[in-house]
């Protein structure tokens, strides 16, 4: 239709017995947009951060296979994706101009026909979540790599994934997939992320732990240019590298030569899981002992190192360990504390806390987590924590 | 899959929208649809205050400044999809910081009273 003029305003403001003395000059007439109906334009509401980083130029992505809820992701952040209703109708509408900004703009025109875009009477809430990162060990685990000699290496890469690929199948932001990367030790070969299996890189830890005893190195002071020429012959330079990586902390001296730090925690634990992964569980006191034999001279082992890895069971006659890793357990919260409780029935907080710290959203603490999921008693003067339900 | 919410590539940044919240639904009027229909006429008063008047309705309104800003999303290719749907395209538009909120009950132009006695 043809659109309004200012005489039909100013009937309307007459019926309305509006004083248009009381009305700043400036008049919007709204009628919809010809695409207004069609639902193509929806809103989505935008947690702290979120609109800084678009007015910075940057995009967001939203992530999720078919059978997985959507997430919303930033550069750095993941964040739930719900949709919430209101009784109200939202009508959007393009260069709609304030009170304030009428005012500063003198020059404005007296009628501004205003488009309505679209209208809707729901909108997209986030919420902040912990990144979906359990698949991608999982998927890294699909075909772990065995070595240069292995035979299934050589040419399918079905279960092989470029950086592309995780960025398109694991729901969390790119800079928390690339973090949770470095954190599993993964690393590229040929443009696909690969982990190291494990007995493989036990096998690579033990050439470089060995020799480390031949050249009574100082454990703080492990060379790299003579590890790979003493073992370079056994293994691929870049495996010897990236043993070196994983377990070492490397630095340059003065001359320019490139040292690692071992790091003793890590490696007491990786041959303790070399041990346990052996037997449903183990004696414990034999276990200790058998496990300080095993690890390099000058390191020492201690429980303390086992956490979220092993879970040692005081109850039993002789005390016994076993096996238990937290990245195998659900990463859902309640699916989690379920599957703790049907392991074992009532937990101390110094024993359970090693498996639901991940839980954590930023500044969650673990008190809060088993609050929510757990019920507390006192148990012989200690409090313990069991299911809030009973676990079948 | 993953479906990115690119930046709609305008001169100088994203666009700033406003939204109106109204109570109710929106009908059309004539059986033609929407589009192209007019809603009303959208005065401030000298205060600020947002006036709309919709047919034969006044309704009085308040700036509100978003503490949580929306993003609007518009489809790419005219699908039918939500954004979650695996084969929507999405591009971020505009922003909405500011919101005309029209919480009263419409006051029909018939009896409106002057404010002033």
């Amino acid at each position: 239709g043809a659109m309004r003029s200012r005489a039909e305003v100013d009937a309307t403001l007459q019926t309305a017995k509006l004083n248009p003395a009381e009305l700043l000059p400036a008049v919007h007439c709204l009628s919809f947009g010809p695409q207004a109906g069609t639902g193509e334009c929806c809103l989505m509401q935008l947690e702290p951060g979120l609109c800084a980083e678009l007015e910075a130029g940057r995009s967001l992505v939203i992530r999720g296979e078919k059978d997985e809820q959507a997430v919303l992701c930033s550069k750095d952040k993941t964040y739930d994706m719900k949709i919430a209703d209101t009784s109200n109708m939202l009508l959007l509408i393009p260069g709609c101009k304030t009170p304030e900004q009428l005012n500063a703009d003198q020059a404005s025109c007296n009628i501004i026909h205003s488009q309505i875009a679209g209208f809707s009477n729901s909108y997209w809430e986030l919420r902040r979540c912990r990144p979906k990162l359990k698949k991608l060990r999982k998927l890294l685990m699909e075909d772990p790599y065995e070595g240069p000699d292995s035979q299934n290496d050589q040419t399918s890469t079905f279960s092989k994934y470029t950086t592309e690929d995780l960025l398109s199948l694991i729901q969390a932001s790119e800079e928390q997939i690339m973090h949770q990367l470095q954190v599993i030790d993964a690393f590229k070969i040929g443009g696909y992320w690969r982990v190291l299996e494990f007995d493989y890189e036990m096998k690579l830890l033990n050439h470089v732990t060995q020799l480390i005893d031949s050249e009574s190195w100082s454990l703080s002071k492990v060379p790299l240019r003579t590890c790979l020429e003493e073992l370079g012959c056994l293994e691929p330079t870049e495996m010897i590298e990236r043993i070196l990586l994983s377990y070492g902390r490397k630095y340059i001296d003065d001359a320019g030569a490139i040292y690692f730090e071992m790091h003793e925690d890590k490696i007491c634990r990786a041959i303790a899981q070399m041990l346990l992964q052996n037997a449903v569980k183990f004696n414990l006191s034999e276990f200790q002992e058998v496990w300080q034999q095993s690890v390099p001279e000058g390191m020492t082992t201690r429980l303390d190192q086992l956490k979220g890895l092993a879970l040692v069971d005081r109850t039993s006659r002789p005390e016994t360990i076993f096996l238990l890793k937290v990245e195998d357990l659900p990463e859902d919260n309640q699916e989690r504390f379920n599957s703790l409780f049907s392991i074992r029935e009532k937990w101390t907080e110094e024993d359970i806390t090693p498996y639901i710290q991940d839980l954590c959203a930023e500044k969650q603490t673990v008190g809060v987590l088993l609050t929510k999921y757990a019920r507390s008693s006192m148990q012989n003067g200690v409090k313990v924590y069991n299911s809030r339900r009973p676990i079948s | 899959k993953a479906i990115s919410l690119a930046r709609s590539s305008g001169a100088g940044g994203l666009a700033q929208w406003v939204l109106l919240e109204l109570q109710g639904e929106v009908e059309p009027r004539q059986s033609g649809g929407l589009a192209g229909s007019l809603l009303g006429d959208l005065h401030y008063t000298q205060e600020g205050v947002p006036v709309l008047i919709v047919g034969h309705h006044i309704l009085y309104g308040k700036v509100v400044q978003l503490e949580k800003p929306f993003a609007v999303l518009v489809k790419q290719g005219g699908s039918k999809a939500e954004p979650t749907e695996p084969h929507a395209r999405y591009t971020v538009t505009a922003l909405i910081k500011t919101k005309l909120l029209f919480k009263t009950r419409p006051k029909p132009i018939i009896t409106n009273v002057p404010k002033k006695v």
